[in-house]
């Protein structure tokens, strides 16, 4: 391109490209440490109120937390893991097919995830006001609740996309990207109920 | 690096250093001590401002210096040398900084131990804040609580510091001693005073709107003085309103001219009589309704901003005493604005 | 993320909407509709969820402020003027361009800084006038302050009063200040610097600066609401639990003000590691570079923590939580554990991007090399680790277990390694230099002075025995101001009118610019020096009232300050003047060597006509012929096409 043809055209200069690293999955990549942090500050809530306050009981007498459900719910969701990663794995074969039932799977079990916690929040049968307890726990689990719903959203975008005809064999972060995304909440979900439920 | 630049760093130097060291004695930067705990924190804050006149002074002349030799006119375009680094320079601010650093760290912590070691056989005494008063009971004298912390030259104090509602801080500027009160845990803090007199003490914490009133006094007296004085305050008494009005603080808020208080915050309590009629109730009812539930009636032009808090703290009979004491005390009828 | 690329050209561009069109089309006009419905959704969805969960008062003006008016109405604000657009048409499974339009990029009238702009040079400009407007607001709340210490007693400000603008003050001149100047002057300088067209994420950024209007206006409306937020920026519980509901305001206002923080920082890193041009290596990074790297670093890892102590002061207001309730299992001071967690790493959010200015401005100025580059970029670093082991140093009389005070102590001293390096250093590279006093370089020595002072001061304080004595005294409060007044403010300054040439493309005004710097540090002095001595002598911080002892050493202050006050109004006046009819700048009018001189003042629409080649060292002051980058149009004919290759 020589000087006089720059000035002529209306875009920017493609960007040197200094990092072999994509920018978006890097973008995602920071945005999990810092969302690792955020739950980390729970995490460091929990501590406090458990370790360092040291009740006697914990929990506190009455309260029982539906471990078998919550572990087959971490089922479900560790599950749509695999889908997800199906879902990729196939558009970059090119198949549109594995493309669009994975992104489906992932987002009904995801919703299924989703739905099952509510019930559990509904029949707990103590509220977040109760004690500290019932605040970490429901803020614990409501935390990660809210990133499912994010996660959610941003596969619900790809799978809409999916069925528009978009991506392909060689574009496809707008798949990749959530699902590094959903990876994460699944990682996490699998910290939480270790801290929450079976510690 | 020219034989005048140098000259010019030492001199510069010399210069920064003998005023920093005027600011440093000439000014009177800490209140008179009156701890053990406190001469020793002294020594550190000695120990810490020598190093930091140095080191003020080595920067001061670097910097004076370089704008002294080194200036040019705006529109120079020449470059200075292409000197890019010195590594054994580099070596040495490194570490001559951490070895000072390290000396501090050392003799702070040195002094930090000592400091908690208290002398033999201490009083103990059970500090309570609450918004925005201040109350000392002494386990070891028959449980008695006072407004204000007697304590003895010479003979540790123990204090376990515990806050009734929110934080506050106990603070008393001549022993060097502060600690905050929590309301969940027990605090602690050591004070072996060495001068008899009374020290004001403050609260550090922003703690609600009586916070910058939120004081009393530390009182330190002679062994015999002590002694005389607890055994008469733990004689049984009289329930005294004077005493449950001081011990309760509202003296920081109001003004009430028998109990000599002169606070602004609140409306003042001379003209009771007066609020009573305003409101449209008995003085007596009035008065202990203003007290266990204060947000029932706002004295127009007051914030709602007494402690809500008296019904708990205020036993009973205690209560009865300092309604009598005020209805009796305030008596005044003309009329007058409350608060402001 | 960004654009996933597909065919299709952008949607058509050019005329802009006319009569009704205003009302669809992204801008202030759609904001207006867009705000209230958004506000009344969350009106509804919070009406819906407490009738389905049978609270009782259905009516909670608390819940309601919080959801309804500052979360849905500031994303409502945000659509509304446009900063979603792309994202939701993404969403929907809009068609999106390969290389968008850029029909909101760059500035052509005043007006296009007034709406959703993607252009790193234009968001800059907005970022720097929008804090220097919270500057003002958050300074006139001081001068309120000062006035009201003028002498003991309540005067102007009852009790309340004062709480409220003690907490709004600090929290203006931190949240809205300090940390987004930085953001603004970094954001139009970096891309430059690395020979970038522009941020990684164009519209993210966008999106980083309308937030912060956005936790402005947050702070500013607790002021009406009851109670304001008075227990200090710090909102230490069980204060700012059993606070009046004005205290949402602070803890909304932050969580808009880190959000904003957040996305920038990762913009940032993201721009730093995949955007440099070729020869970037990161050892040839100017400082201001290697600075914002670390500090964006910081944020992202430390902001989260800040946005957590919030959250849970708001469930325990809103949701009555018990996080910090003791009387239900709740842990108090878990809270400032929490909260300084952030809050030290914050102050080296403050501290850090004015070192990577000071080092451009010393450098510069003093025709010199910056001394030991790689200990100055490595001293960054090791400020950034150990900032997160010291959080505990803001607590050493809050009655936390007693065995972490020494520790603590420890690690605060050993700051004052890297950071005298970085001292040091500059000190190294003024020495012998061909000295020109600009007022930024006189705004560097002011800088270099003060905030040794206040960094001296912080020794005193991470001495846990000094620190007993002078926690909560106006010894804090004069540290404070030397660090973030001598140290992040003059840096600010500096930085300002080192880059005004190239930002306006007009000079200032020099000898105005000298009057402000004295100005300034003289009324600094008077204003805060003093504050060490009454601090230790005994006067508690956050009081409306003090002993009368004090009144003296108060007035003179207070005299200080209006004098310090009015010291900006020479700044504001040079700006203004300056910007509207300063002589032209030339491209380069410091004869500085990094990228950003290399290009006209202000700089074309997209930067570069094509991406620079670099070459060299950024800082080769003195070394005959050096040079730090060459643009497109000179590799073709100064520069051999092999010469590039190696260099690469
Ligand atoms: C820009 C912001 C900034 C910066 C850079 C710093 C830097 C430092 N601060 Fe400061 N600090 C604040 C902003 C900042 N602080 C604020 C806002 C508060 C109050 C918060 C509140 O409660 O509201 C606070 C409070 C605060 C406290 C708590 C006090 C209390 O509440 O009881 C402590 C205690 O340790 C402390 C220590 C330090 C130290 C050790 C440094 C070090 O990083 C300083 C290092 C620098 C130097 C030492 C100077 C240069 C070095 C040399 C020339 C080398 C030679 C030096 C020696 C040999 C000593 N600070
Ligand atoms: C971040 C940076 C920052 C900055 C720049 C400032 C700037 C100033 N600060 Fe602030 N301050 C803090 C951060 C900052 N402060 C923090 C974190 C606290 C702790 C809060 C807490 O305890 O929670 C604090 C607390 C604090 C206190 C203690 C309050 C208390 O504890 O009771 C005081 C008291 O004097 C004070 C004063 C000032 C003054 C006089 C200025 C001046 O420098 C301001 C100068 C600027 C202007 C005045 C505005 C522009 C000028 C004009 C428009 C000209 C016209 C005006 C006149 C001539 C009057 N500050
Ligand atoms: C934080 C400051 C504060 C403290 C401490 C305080 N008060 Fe008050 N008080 C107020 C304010 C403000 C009002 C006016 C608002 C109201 O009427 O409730 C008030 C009102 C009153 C009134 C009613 C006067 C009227 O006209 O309404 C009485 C009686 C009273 N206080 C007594 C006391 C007593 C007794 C104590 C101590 C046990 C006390 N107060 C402690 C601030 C305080
Ligand atoms: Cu109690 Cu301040
Ligand atoms: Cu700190």
């Amino acid at each position: 391109m020589t000087a006089h043809a720059a000035t002529e055209h209306h875009g920017p200069p493609p960007a040197h490209q200094s990092s072999r690293v994509d920018a978006r999955v890097l973008g995602m990549f920071l945005f999990i440490a810092s969302e690792i942090m955020l739950f980390g500050s729970f995490f460091t809530a929990l501590f406090f109120v458990r370790v360092v306050k040291a009740p006697p009981e914990w929990p506190p007498a009455g309260f029982h937390l539906p471990i078998l459900v919550a572990g087959i719910n971490t089922a479900i969701l560790v599950t749509s893991s695999f889908t997800v990663h199906w879902a990729l794995t196939s558009i970059k074969r090119g198949s549109r097919r594995g493309l669009q039932a994975g992104l489906v799977l992932t987002f009904l079990m995801g919703l299924t995830f989703l739905i099952t916690q509510m019930i559990e929040y509904a029949r707990i049968g103590f509220a977040p006001h109760d004690n500290a307890f019932a605040t970490t726990f429901f803020c614990l689990t409501g935390l990660h609740g809210a990133h499912v719903f994010v996660g959610l959203t941003l596969l619900g975008m790809a799978t809409v996309r999916a069925f528009r005809g978009h991506y392909s064999a060689d574009h496809h972060h707008g798949v990749e990207i959530p699902g590094i995304y959903w990876h994460f909440v699944d990682v996490m979900w699998i910290v939480v109920y270790a801290t929450v439920y079976i510690l | 690096m020219t034989r005048r630049s140098v000259l010019q760093l030492i001199v510069i130097g010399a210069v920064a250093g003998a005023l920093a060291t005027v600011v440093a004695l000439a000014l009177p930067w800490l209140p008179h001590v009156a701890s053990k705990e406190g001469e020793r924190i002294d020594f550190v804050f000695w120990f810490v401002t020598w190093i930091c006149i140095a080191v003020f002074a080595i920067v001061a002349a670097v910097l004076g210096t370089a704008l002294l030799s080194f200036r040019v006119p705006l529109d120079d375009d020449q470059d200075g040398p292409p000197i890019h680094g010195h590594t054994k320079l580099e070596i040495w601010w490194t570490a001559i900084p951490a070895v000072l650093v390290t000396a501090i760290s050392i003799v702070s912590a040195v002094v930090l131990a000592e400091n908690g070691k208290a002398t033999a056989n201490p009083i103990r005494v059970n500090v309570y804040a609450q918004q925005f008063a201040w109350t000392f009971q002494y386990p070891g004298y028959k449980n008695v609580s006072l407004p204000n912390l007697y304590l003895e030259k010479g003979r540790s104090v123990e204090l376990t510091l515990r806050s009734r509602d929110v934080i506050h801080s106990f603070w008393v500027p001549q022993f060097r001693q502060k600690q905050d009160l929590l309301p969940d845990q027990d605090t602690k803090l050591i004070i072996t005073p060495t001068l008899t007199g009374e020290f004001p003490v403050i609260c550090t914490e922003l703690c609600g709107l009586g916070h910058a009133v939120m004081r009393t006094r530390a009182i330190v007296m002679t062994p015999d003085g002590f002694a005389s004085y607890m055994t008469k305050a733990t004689k049984p008494q009289k329930l005294s309103g004077l005493a449950i009005f001081a011990a309760q603080g509202c003296g920081s808020c109001h003004t009430l001219s028998a109990a000599k208080s002169s606070g602004v915050t609140g409306p003042d309590l001379d003209y009771l009589a007066a609020y009573a009629k305003r409101a449209g109730k008995p003085l007596d009812a009035f008065v202990r309704e203003s007290i266990l539930a204060p947000g029932a009636y706002i004295e127009p032009g007051c914030a709602n901003t007494m402690p809500p808090n008296f019904k708990e703290l205020i036993q009973p009979k205690q209560l009865d005493a300092l309604v009598a004491y005020l209805v009796k005390n305030g008596t005044k009828t003309t009329a007058h604005k409350g608060c402001g | 993320m960004t654009a996933v690329t597909e065919a299709h050209p952008g949607a058509a561009h050019g005329a802009g909407p006319r009569g009704w069109g205003h009302l669809r089309s992204p801008g202030f006009v759609r904001a207006l509709w867009m705000t209230p419905l958004f506000g009344a959704i969350g009106l509804g969805l919070v009406l819906f969820f407490r009738w389905l969960g049978h609270y009782d008062p259905l009516w909670k003006w608390e819940t309601i402020t919080t959801v309804a008016f500052l979360t849905m109405m500031p994303l409502g604000f945000l659509a509304g003027i446009g900063s979603f657009d792309y994202w939701a048409s993404y969403a929907i499974g809009r068609p999106t361009p390969e290389h968008e339009d850029h029909s909101s990029h760059g500035a052509k009238s005043w007006r296009d800084y007034f709406r959703v702009n993607t252009d790193h040079k234009v968001i800059g400009v907005q970022y720097v006038v929008t804090t220097f407007f919270f500057f003002v607001i958050g300074g006139l709340m001081a001068m309120l302050m000062r006035a009201e210490l003028a002498q003991p007693g309540t005067q102007y400000l009852n009790p309340q009063a004062f709480n409220d603008v003690v907490s709004a003050h600090a929290g203006l001149m931190i949240f809205l200040f300090i940390i987004p100047s930085f953001a603004g002057l970094a954001n139009f300088v970096v891309p430059l610097m690395l020979g970038a067209p522009d941020m990684a994420f164009p519209r993210l950024n966008a999106l980083s600066y309308w937030l912060l209007p956005i936790a402005g206006v947050t702070f500013l409306a607790g002021f009406f609401a009851p109670g304001g937020f008075g227990c200090g920026w710090t909102n230490y519980p069980p204060c700012s639990t059993s606070a009046p509901w004005g205290n949402i305001f602070f803890s909304m206002g932050v969580q808009w003000a880190g959000a904003s923080s957040i996305m920038t920082a990762l913009n940032f890193l993201v721009t730093i590691i995949t955007m440099r041009a070729p020869g970037m290596t990161f050892w040839r990074m100017p400082l201001l570079v290697w600075a914002n790297f670390t500090t964006s670093m910081l944020v992202v890892v430390a902001t989260p923590f800040i946005a957590g102590s919030q959250f849970f002061v708001m469930f325990d207001r809103v949701m009555h939580t018990h996080f910090f309730d003791p009387s239900h299992g709740g842990y108090v001071l878990g809270y400032q554990h929490i909260f300084w967690f952030y809050s030290h790493p914050a102050v080296y959010i403050m501290m850090l991007p004015g070192f990577g200015i000071m080092s451009e401005v010393i450098a510069v100025n003093a025709r010199k090399p910056v001394f030991g580059y790689r200990l100055m970029a490595l001293s960054l670093l090791a400020i950034l680790v150990l900032g997160f082991s010291v959080w505990a140093h803001h607590m050493f009389v809050a009655g936390m277990a007693p065995w972490l005070r020494v520790p603590m102590m420890v690690t605060s001293m050993i700051i004052a390694v890297p950071t005298g390096i970085k001292i040091f250093s500059w000190l190294a590279t003024m020495w012998a230099g061909r000295i020109r006093l600009t007022t930024s370089f006189l705004f560097a020595c002011g800088f270099i002075s003060m905030f040794v002072l206040g960094g001296l001061s912080g020794i005193y304080l991470a001495s846990v025995p000094i620190d007993i004595q002078a926690s909560d005294t106006y010894f804090i409060v004069a540290h404070i101001h030397y660090v973030l007044f001598g140290g992040s403010v003059f840096t600010i300054f500096a930085g300002i009118y080192f880059w005004f040439p190239k930002m306006t493309g007009r000079m200032y005004d020099e000898r105005l610019g000298r009057l402000h710097f004295w100005l300034t540090f003289i009324g600094f002095n008077a204003t805060f020096f003093p504050m060490h001595l009454i601090g230790l002598d005994g006067m508690p911080r956050r009081v409306a009232d003090y002993a009368p002892r004090f009144a003296d050493f108060n007035l003179f202050i207070s005299l200080a300050s209006f004098l310090l006050g009015a010291s900006t109004l020479v700044f504001f006046y040079n700006m203004i003047k300056s910007w509207r009819s300063g002589p032209p700048a030339p491209a380069n009018p410091w004869r500085a060597l990094t990228l950003e001189w290399l290009v006209s003042s202000p700089p074309p629409i997209f930067n570069f006509d094509a991406i620079p080649q670099v070459v060299g060292g950024p800082y080769e002051y003195g070394v005959p012929g050096a040079r730090h980058a060459v643009l497109e149009s000179e590799t073709m004919h100064a520069v051999e096409p092999e010469e590039v290759e190696k260099s690469e």
